[in-house]
């Protein structure tokens, strides 16, 4: 129904040892990989420690530069430098809300922050759209000028969603953004990231080790293991026909959670 | 026997106005042998109800219980000291994150020295250094570490996740207790890792016939490997029951939702629909609602609510609500 949004092509990621000047050593992060991503469309990434997918994530909001290949979004190529552009349409919702917060500002200044940096609007219509924002992920705009410690764990979590939206990006990545919610607030969070999947249509990367949600969640899955892809395909596919041995020992070990006695 | 009896235990926290209620009087029995999943997000105060049982809480929280029997023992009557023999005797504990609770100064091998019994050993005073070192070795060969040579040696910044959680089940083993007390054990692991520490619990229960209360933040994760599944809420007492009822057929409103909610346990829903969710979110300890906590969520709630309920037993399938979810299963 629509084109690519997110193109990545050959995209690979090797770290050099620096203690050594001669006989360096190489540690491959990430062995290239390419994916597209349509808009409206979830992809998720699963592996386990070390496997790269955190990797995959930084590159893709510019933390890392890419060792090798391109990053294209609506067939424009994005700079590793060019951080104005690339905040504008890739934003990442990260792990722990409670630290990712600045704790001595409230929740007006934290929202304000990208805003002043990325856009030209003034104070009128910034204060307009966080009121507006806030209220899309279910809070309130008296939430404005309360401070993070003032919130619980699942109104954290909504504060970053709200951090990521207010720039109306493109894609969002989640780096194990349901993780560490309780389950009735990671139920009620995951129907507000799919209201808004819809409303506005966004693509997620959903980088997540709990098969549950990323069935429930995504078109498409990678596995990844050791920084190589192993699989890739649509999710219902993969999850009921893997074909790599990683893949089927990854469900496995999740299988005994879903049969009841 | 029962191993453990708890009739209407409330644990508060003495503040300048009024007294907090973190845990509202709860009841717990355990049988010998049993394994029992203790559930509840957090806040539900789970893990002070374990801390309560071991004797392991600060000054300021208030303890008292209609009963608190641990094999007939009235716990409550006995002096700090009395309790304390029985409970470090019998009762072991052990706790998430691992890495956090080893000491990261000392080797393995040296703690679990520290832990082994001084009243297993026999022989004279020069054979005990000995006996020592391979009583920690035969604890890490029960928890199925194989390669105890490398073990011992290293530090537990050396080791991974898993096989620290093993570590710290070997030292609760040293003791050989009746009770395992298990606080989140696989709290960020992995899946695959998760499975090894849970069969490892499963295969303790079943071999030393010890009973374990497995507590743990998520309704699916511990459905497998328990007999029996206490549920709590923001401090109350919600349901208890074996596993197939709280799974099947759960009367309260709140396990209802917890069973819904999982994205993994009804695996007929269809791709990208909306979970059933409670509104709101869980109550602070300072705004806590009078009588039935749930009432602001729930969706059954009624004016009668603003009561606590009494607790209503059916086949042992016990729930604590005004308006059970009875009917709906016939």
């Amino acid at each position: 129904m629509s084109d690519v949004l997110l193109q990545v092509s050959n995209l690979s990621k090797t770290y050099k040892d620096k203690n050594y000047w001669f006989n360096r050593k190489c540690v491959t992060a990430l062995e290239p990989l390419s994916f597209d991503i349509m808009a409206h469309k979830t992809l998720a990434i699963v592996g386990e420690t070390g496997s790269g997918k955190s990797t995959v994530a930084k590159l893709l909001v510019g933390a890392e530069l890419p060792s090798t290949g391109h990053i294209r979004l609506n067939g424009q190529s994005l700079e590793p430098g060019n951080f104005k552009q690339r905040c504008q349409h890739v934003r990442m919702i990260f792990q722990d809300s409670g630290t990712t917060l600045n704790p001595s500002l409230t929740i007006e200044q934290l929202l304000d922050e990208p805003l002043q940096l990325n856009t030209n609007l003034n104070e009128t219509e910034r204060h307009q759209l966080i009121r507006e924002t806030l209220q899309k992920v279910g809070l309130l705009a008296e939430h404005m000028s309360f401070y993070p410690h003032m919130f619980s764990g699942g109104q954290k979590q909504r504060i970053s969603l709200a951090r990521a939206i207010i720039l109306k990006p493109q894609v969002i990545i989640l780096d194990e953004a349901l993780a560490s919610l309780d389950p009735s607030l990671r139920s009620q969070m995951i129907n507000l990231l799919l209201d808004l999947q819809q409303q506005m249509g966004l693509a997620f990367i959903l980088i997540s080790h709990n098969l549950g949600i990323v069935r429930h969640f995504s078109d498409e899955m990678m596995v990844l293991s050791k920084g190589e892809v192993l699989e890739f395909g649509k999710t219902a596919d993969i999850l009921q026909k893997p074909k790599h041995k990683y893949t089927k020992r990854l469900i496995m070990s999740q299988r005994f959670q879903l049969l009841h006695r | 026997m029962n191993l453990i009896d708890i009739r209407n235990l409330s644990i508060k926290l003495q503040t300048s106005t009024k007294p907090i209620f973190a845990v509202d009087r709860v009841n717990l029995t355990m049988k010998e042998g049993e394994v029992r999943g203790l559930v509840g997000e957090s806040g539900s105060g789970k893990s002070l109800l374990a801390q309560a049982i071991v004797g392991v809480l600060d000054e300021k929280w208030a303890v008292d219980a209609d009963r608190f029997h641990w094999r007939g023992n009235d716990l409550m009557r006995l002096s700090a000291e009395e309790r304390k023999a029985i409970i470090s005797k019998d009762v072991a504990m052990i706790f998430q994150e691992p890495m956090a609770c080893l000491d990261p100064t000392t080797t393995i091998g040296e703690q679990l020295e520290e832990a082994v019994d001084v009243e297993q050993l026999t022989g004279y005073f020069w054979q005990k250094r000995q006996q020592r070192k391979l009583a920690a070795i035969n604890l890490l060969h029960k928890v199925g570490i194989k390669q105890h040579e490398v073990c011992v040696k290293s530090f537990p910044h050396q080791l991974t996740d898993a096989l620290c959680q093993r570590v710290m089940i070997a030292m609760a083993l040293a003791r050989r207790p009746m009770l395992l007390i298990a606080d989140e054990p696989t709290a960020a692991m992995e899946s695959t890792n998760q499975g090894q520490i849970f069969r490892l619990l499963a295969s303790l229960n079943q071999l030393k016939n010890m009973s374990i209360l497995l507590i743990s933040h998520d309704l699916e994760n511990v459905t497998h490997w328990t007999n029996t599944i206490t549920v709590m809420y923001s401090g109350q007492f919600v349901e208890a029951g074996t596993t197939e009822q709280i799974f099947n057929q759960p009367y309260h409103p709140y396990t209802r939702a917890l069973v819904d909610s999982s994205p993994k346990a009804n695996r007929m829903i269809p791709n990208k629909s909306r979970l059933m969710t409670l509104p709101g979110s869980i109550p602070t300890l300072q705004h806590l609602p009078i009588g039935c906590r749930l009432g602001p969520r729930c969706p059954r709630a009624q004016q009668k609510c603003v009561h606590a309920p009494k607790i209503k037993n059916f086949h042992s399938h016990q729930v604590s609500c005004h308006f059970p979810l009875k009917d709906n299963y016939s």
